[in-house]
């Protein structure tokens, strides 16, 4: 196993560097997962403002105007002066003021003039309030036009204010509708997988290609059998601790809500089968690299083009079906599609079930792929040298 | 021990091998003196398997070498002309390593990764990277990982390029060591000096031919020059120059820069008659050198060039 030794000691030279792409790839995922991650927010809570409504008019109209609004705001009664008005608004006693003119009906209903407000300049809260006057006033135009009365239609708009519809979200995710946070670190895992890999791989398959080392081992008395198995099982130890360092840090970030997941097994598997195909996929990229220089350029390239084609930084949603289109022919894609499987499904059927089995198959073909290209590009190397 | 019969190597229309045969018996320092691109490596690595040939039939020990004659690798140490060793491993994992090659076991292969370190004097740079080496020490750690399995048969090719002489005369001691220890040498080099100095044998190449083999006094014996004298004299007309030309012995002359170099065939007295000649004639003269013939001469008196054109 000596082969195999020198592999593993080689890597312990770059430990470091693997180290220090982990803990810069974790960090910057972790963080993006938290910015990309929706937020617990309540959906909406209504505010109540400080107003005033000067009525001018003193019609039913006017009054059910005022009782609406106040249904919602608390209305401060201020002396309708122009200078008292502005200044209980600049010292924010009150935010909205609105004027209801003489001949209120006739001008805001029927002729559909604006109503007169006045509001903090630049405040974005006197929206609300104009929204409201906006409902309120389309209300009464439509009950009214409906058969009601001015009076009546007020009334029954007054009335159905304070209610609030009953809305439940089917929780089809098992996270109350929403995608578990731990989705978005499996789903940005493709980037910190194949950038930990190709890197570390590459850099230590220099060392074995090149040309006078690979030379002197092809004189030694070990079979070139023995020297790729050899090479085989050091990339397989290398994958699965970094397999394993992903899944672990996932595991720390996200604790319970993650390892209660029922799916945790798809994700892992579905991980899993990503790093075979980064191990390909760094076989592949240092059968080709000479130097030290190209490996740092190339594994950038290929490990951002192909996040950013496949949806691993963007949901695959927000792309283009051009780009989706592209993405097809790249594996990480069927990475993320089998991601967003198991993240947007509580229970899997036996459909979604065959469509994860064909992502993992897919996967495993592109390695297969992969390795065998790079296979047929040394063997055609190794004749051309001879 | 080795047989090489004609072998033949093109690489398109280029010849590299043109036809070689050697044989090179157990036992021996072989050397393959020739200039660079006279074939040496191409051969060499037709001979370890690393290249495919067009023609002919190589034995070693006996039998056939193929890429996966494993049995007769095992017994064959290389020395390559580039140092191949791990940049990121240490002087003692490189050694081990290329030990493992050959040897499993653990306490065996420790065994002979010391005894290789003592051998090239490498122990105070056990855990120095090859990248913090000298050429001299790095040229050291190559030929530590080429012979550390204790081969029967070491190839070594141009062990000593840019290698300063210090470092050159500690490797060449190491080599014949080596030999006196049991092991067959195949030696490659451009350097005549090197090859004269260890080699028991030599095969002289150029354009994948070998032109001679023999001892080295069997090669010096085969040329026609038995001496070279080297004088520093001004003033030589021709009619100088044509009469040193008649002097008995002599066959070549070369009058340039001021130096006045004569070559001889071997007898008696060519010194003191040429000499004579110039004091006969008033002619002032510096310093004069005699030199037996070299390998250059042989090369030179072979192919019309030197060894270093």
């Amino acid at each position: 196993m000596i082969v195999f030794k020198g592999f593993l000691t080689i890597t312990k030279r770059n430990l470091h560097m693997v180290f220090l792409y982990i803990v810069i790839f974790l960090t910057i995922s972790i963080a993006t997962q938290k910015l990309l991650e929706p937020q617990n927010s309540v959906s909406f809570k209504p505010e109540s403002l400080n107003i005033t409504v000067i009525d001018r008019d003193g019609g039913e109209l006017a009054k059910g105007l005022a009782s609406y609004l106040a249904s919602y705001h608390t209305i401060k009664d201020i002396p309708d002066d122009k200078s008292i008005l502005q200044d209980r608004l600049f010292y924010r006693e009150v935010y909205y003021i609105a004027t209801i003119p003489e001949n209120f009906e006739e001008k805001c209903l029927k002729n559909k003039e604006t109503l007169p407000v006045t509001k903090i300049p630049g405040g974005s809260s006197g929206f609300y309030v104009d929204q409201q006057i906006d409902t309120f006033l389309n209300g009464v135009r439509i009950l009214n036009a409906g058969g009601f009365s001015v009076k009546d239609a007020a009334a029954q708009i007054i009335k159905n204010a304070g209610e609030i519809p009953d809305v439940t979200l089917i929780d089809k995710t098992g996270h109350g509708g929403d995608i578990p946070g731990h989705a978005f670190m499996y789903q940005y895992m493709p980037y910190i997988i194949i950038s930990i890999l190709c890197y570390t791989l590459s850099y230590i398959m220099l060392e074995f290609n090149r040309p006078d080392v690979k030379k002197r081992m092809q004189c030694s008395a070990l079979s070139a059998r023995t020297l790729n198995l050899q090479l085989f099982l050091g990339y397989a130890v290398i994958g699965l601790v970094i397999w394993f360092i992903c899944a672990l840090m996932a595991a720390i970030v996200y604790g319970k809500e993650l390892l209660t997941d029922p799916h945790l097994p798809y994700y892992l598997i579905n991980s899993f089968v990503l790093t075979i195909v980064a191990l390909a996929i760094s076989f592949f990229v240092s059968s080709f690299l000479k130097s030290d220089e190209l490996v740092s350029a190339v594994v950038n390239v290929l490990t951002l083009g192909m996040s950013f084609l496949c949806g691993v930084f963007v949901s695959l949603e927000i792309l283009g079906k051009g780009v989706r289109t592209v993405a097809h022919f790249l594996p990480v894609y069927w990475y993320e599609v089998n991601n967003n499987l198991i993240a947007g499904n509580r229970t899997l059927s036996s459909s979604q079930m065959t469509e994860l089995c064909q992502g993992l198959i897919i996967q495993l073909l592109f390695a297969a792929a992969l390795l065998g290209t790079a296979l047929v590009f040394r063997r055609n190397q190794a004749q051309s040298e001879g | 021990m080795i047989h090489i019969e004609n072998l033949v190597k093109r690489y398109g229309s280029f010849v590299a091998l043109d036809h070689l045969n050697l044989d090179i018996q157990e036992g021996e320092v072989f050397g393959l003196l020739g200039p660079n691109g006279s074939g040496k490596t191409t051969a060499i690595n037709c001979l370890l398997a690393l290249l495919k040939y067009d023609k002919g039939n190589i034995t070693v020990f006996g039998r056939q070498m193929h890429p996966d004659s494993y049995d007769l690798k095992k017994d064959i140490g290389v020395v390559m002309q580039n140092v191949a060793v791990f940049e990121q491993m240490t002087v003692r994992e490189n050694i081990d390593y290329f030990c493992g090659l050959y040897v499993r076991d653990r306490n065996e292969r420790q065994k002979l990764v010391d005894e290789a370190i003592r051998f090239t004097g490498l122990e105070d740079y056990l855990k120095m990277r090859p990248k913090k080496l000298s050429g001299g020490l790095l040229r050291r750690l190559n030929i530590a990982c080429g012979i550390v399995h204790k081969p029967r048969l070491i190839i070594m090719d141009e062990p000593t390029v840019a290698v300063d002489p210090q470092s050159r005369n500690r490797i060449l001691e190491g080599i014949l060591e080596l030999n006196r220890q049991g092991s067959t040498i195949i030696y490659t080099s451009h350097y005549m000096e090197e090859v004269e100095q260890i080699c028991s044998r030599i095969a002289i190449i150029d354009h994948g031919q070998v032109l001679a083999t023999g001892t080295t006094e069997e090669l010096k014996s085969m040329i026609k020059t038995g001496e070279t004298i080297t004088i520093e004299t001004i003033h030589l007309g021709e009619n100088e120059l044509d009469g040193i030309q008649k002097l008995p012995h002599v066959f070549d002359l070369t009058y340039e820069d001021q130096v006045l170099k004569l070559r001889l065939s071997s007898a008696k007295h060519n010194l003191i008659r040429i000499l004579n000649y110039l004091q006969e004639h008033d002619i002032a003269f510096g310093r004069v050198f005699s030199e037996l013939p070299t390998l250059n001469d042989v090369f030179l008196e072979i192919t019309g060039k030197e060894l270093r054109d």
